[in-house]
């Protein structure tokens, strides 16, 4: 039982990265039908900048505060350089384009930070352990961070009026203009949360997965699996989803053969893009955005 | 419109079979033709295939920037018999085809005369066939014995997991352990360990009770801990390179397995220490002497040459070098040492370096036979302990 809790502890925290990249892919599907494929690494990016700050002798806080506007900037500078570019963006076009811009931001950060892994020093905190099952206080920051950021953007796109406004864009782009909503703030919006969420579930990680320039691909990859059961337009499942993805690697991991973990999610991905490809909540028929 | 494409094809196998036939002159040697005199003469042409990025990069780029010093210092002093070095280095990316695909390269485009690599043991044994088949000498960096075991061309320097694995269970004995639990690289390097600590262990009195495996690019090992914690066991060795090593290292602790831990040489550098961080402590590992020079004695015959290393790479790079950047060293010293004598013709070259006999390199005093192509004893071996983030002489 204490060896389940504990896969269950490991599950949810690897999970909690996957999640906060799916809120990253599904905001800006959500307002431009963009897969972006670099939403991985925005989180290496993250990672490894604020090493390279902390290295220079920043306090902790300080450089993962630069790190996080810096990726935000980024992520915003590549809506306006490259998709905005583009007139008629389909996502098919927008999965090429972010692949060359992934391809394009590993190599300038294997350049820039080398081939080997490094880790950002971990956040105070002390290690618990409850029941004999062993909890890291970093993990208890990633899952926070989960809870302040993801949910965050969730009331944000829920609750406020900017935040309809975007879905709006999404799903009337014409009928938002004649209101008021302009398209292009609307993109620069999405992609600056992709950023913020995708910065974070870089520098809460990187402490105990560490940091290498390659990292994002595979972990983008998770992240939309996720973001694909839900729908890729629902926070609520794709949340749900992450976290039950990483749960079930562990429970793999532990249960049947290590090597299998990074094969589950894509065998997830498989079964459902044939039985449910509209996600796990909505109905099949359901309109999708 | 048929026949217009008619009329161009002849041309074009003309010149296709114009063209296959000069790349087969120009790949002569690639059948092992010995007698090329151009290669005789013009620079010396050392390739190299390292895992420079990838889940090998804390080996190979310490290993690329070693090779580059030591063809930089041997060009200034005049090359090898007048003639200059050039090294090529590729990139297998860590992986077995990209590996394969290098060695190819090396040899039919840049008709090298020695290949250093892979820094990993499953890429060296996806060299091992192609460099066997053109007859190419090559030295490995990586730990495995199947590397070498049987081969006519291949060479290594790293230490055998075998005297490794020796060293280990000899200091479990001798502490009255015999259950030992194994969690291993489910790569090249962890092939096959489970099998010889088995075998060792069977005259020492210990048994193999568990054993569970990661891949060298994992980042959780929550899993493989749980197990073993659960595993009935007196002391635990964790077989593998870092960066995982050193994770899997941080998880046993936070795990609180609080069974004492063996590491292999694959954690012989300061890179283990920033993945494991505080978890590091009182991990024994057996390693070359390079880690723990400034605690040996002055008679030691491995110390000028081990000092003078260190201070060079010190000077050049601002950091001191790790076990595999010596792996790297003593590849480069073996190769060009047999160059010096044997010159660049294959059988010679191979022969001289299949020779070598008491060459004092960084990780051992190398003596090899036709038996063995690894030319390092269990005497190449100490026991360090990881103290305080570096590593200290725990046993001779």
């Amino acid at each position: 039982m204490i060896d389940f809790l504990q896969l269950t502890v490991a599950g949810l925290s690897q999970g909690s990265v996957y999640a906060l990249l799916a809120v990253g892919l599904i905001a800006t599907y959500t307002v431009r039908h963009v897969v972006n494929i670099a939403q991985g690494d925005y989180a290496t990016l993250a990672g490894l900048g604020s090493i390279s700050l902390v290295t220079a002798g920043l306090p902790l806080p300080v450089a993962i505060l630069i790190a996080l506007i810096s990726v935000t900037l980024a992520s915003v500078l590549i809506e306006r350089l490259v998709i905005a570019r583009v007139k008629n963006l389909t996502t098919l076009v927008s999965i090429i384009l972010t692949l060359g811009v992934s391809t394009l931001l590993q190599a300038i950060m294997l350049l820039i930070w080398g081939a080997e892994a490094k880790r950002l020093p971990a956040f105070p905190g002390s290690d618990l352990t409850l029941g004999g099952v062993s909890i890291r206080s970093q993990e208890l920051w990633m899952l926070g961070a989960l809870v302040v950021v993801g949910g965050g953007v969730l009331l944000f796109y829920e609750k406020t009026r900017w935040g309809k406004a975007l879905r709006a864009s999404a799903e009337q782009p014409v009928a938002a203009r004649i209101v008021g909503i302009s398209p292009a703030v609307a993109s620069v919006i999405a992609f600056a949360i992709a950023g913020f969420v995708g910065a974070t579930a870089g520098v809460v990680s990187s402490p105990i997965y560490l940091s290498i320039w390659s990292g994002g691909l595979l972990l983008g990859l998770k992240g939309f699996v996720a973001a694909v059961l839900g729908g890729l337009v629902s926070f609520r499942a794709a949340i749900v989803g992450a976290l039950l993805l990483g749960i079930i690697e562990s429970y793999v991991a532990g249960y049947v053969a290590s090597g299998w973990k990074d094969a589950v999610a894509f065998f997830i991905l498989i079964i459902v893009l044939i039985i449910r490809p509209a996600g796990l909540v909505l109905r099949p028929n359901a309109v999708r955005v | 419109m048929h026949r217009a494409q008619r009329r161009l094809l002849l041309p074009a196998a003309v010149a296709a079979s114009i063209a296959l036939a000069l790349t087969g002159c120009g790949a002569s040697n690639f059948g092992g033709d010995s007698g090329d005199s151009a290669s005789e003469e013009g620079p010396i042409k050392i390739g190299a295939v390292l895992d420079i990025t990838g889940v090998g990069a804390n080996l190979g780029v310490p290993e690329q920037n070693t090779l580059n010093m030591l063809a930089e210092q041997l060009n200034a002093e005049g090359g090898i018999d007048g003639r200059e070095v050039e090294l090529i280095i590729k990139d297998n990316q860590s992986t077995e085809d990209g590996a394969a695909k290098a060695t190819t390269q090396l040899i039919e485009n840049d008709d090298v005369d020695l290949i250093i690599g892979s820094s990993r043991t499953g890429p060296s044994l996806a060299m091992r066939p192609l460099v066997e088949a053109a007859q190419v000498p090559t030295i490995s960096v990586a730990a495995n014995a199947a590397i070498v075991d049987g081969s006519e061309w291949v060479f290594k320097t790293a230490q055998n997991d075998l005297v490794v694995l020796e060293r280990i269970l000899d200091d479990a004995a001798s502490k009255g352990y015999t259950k030992i639990a194994l969690v291993r690289d489910a790569t090249g390097f962890g092939e096959g360990i489970a099998d010889i600590i088995t075998e060792l262990g069977e005259e020492r009195g210990i048994t193999l009770t568990a054993t569970e495996s990661f891949e060298p690019s994992a980042t959780d090992f929550t899993a493989q801990m749980t197990n073993i914690r659960a595993a009935d066991a007196d002391a635990v060795i964790i077989w593998g390179i870092t960066p995982s090593a050193g994770l899997a290292q941080a998880a046993y602790v936070q795990l609180g397995v609080n069974k004492p831990v063996y590491q292999s040489h694959g954690v012989a550098n300061d890179a283990f220490f920033e993945a494991a961080g505080p978890a590091a402590d009182g991990v024994i590992a057996p390693m070359g002497r390079l880690l723990v020079a400034d605690e040996l004695s002055d008679d030691d015959p491995q110390k000028p040459v081990i000092d003078q290393f260190i201070a060079d790479y010190t000077e050049e790079f601002g950091s001191a070098p790790s076990s595999f950047a010596g792996h790297a060293y003593d590849a480069w010293l073996v190769g060009t040492k047999a160059l010096e004598s044997a010159g660049t013709e294959p059988q010679a070259l191979r022969d001289a370096i299949e020779s070598t006999a008491d060459l004092v390199g960084i990780s051992g005093i190398f003596t090899m036979t036709p038996e063995n192509h690894s030319g390092l004893t269990a005497d190449a071996l100490i026991m360090a302990l990881a103290e305080g983030g570096r590593w200290t002489l725990y046993e001779e």
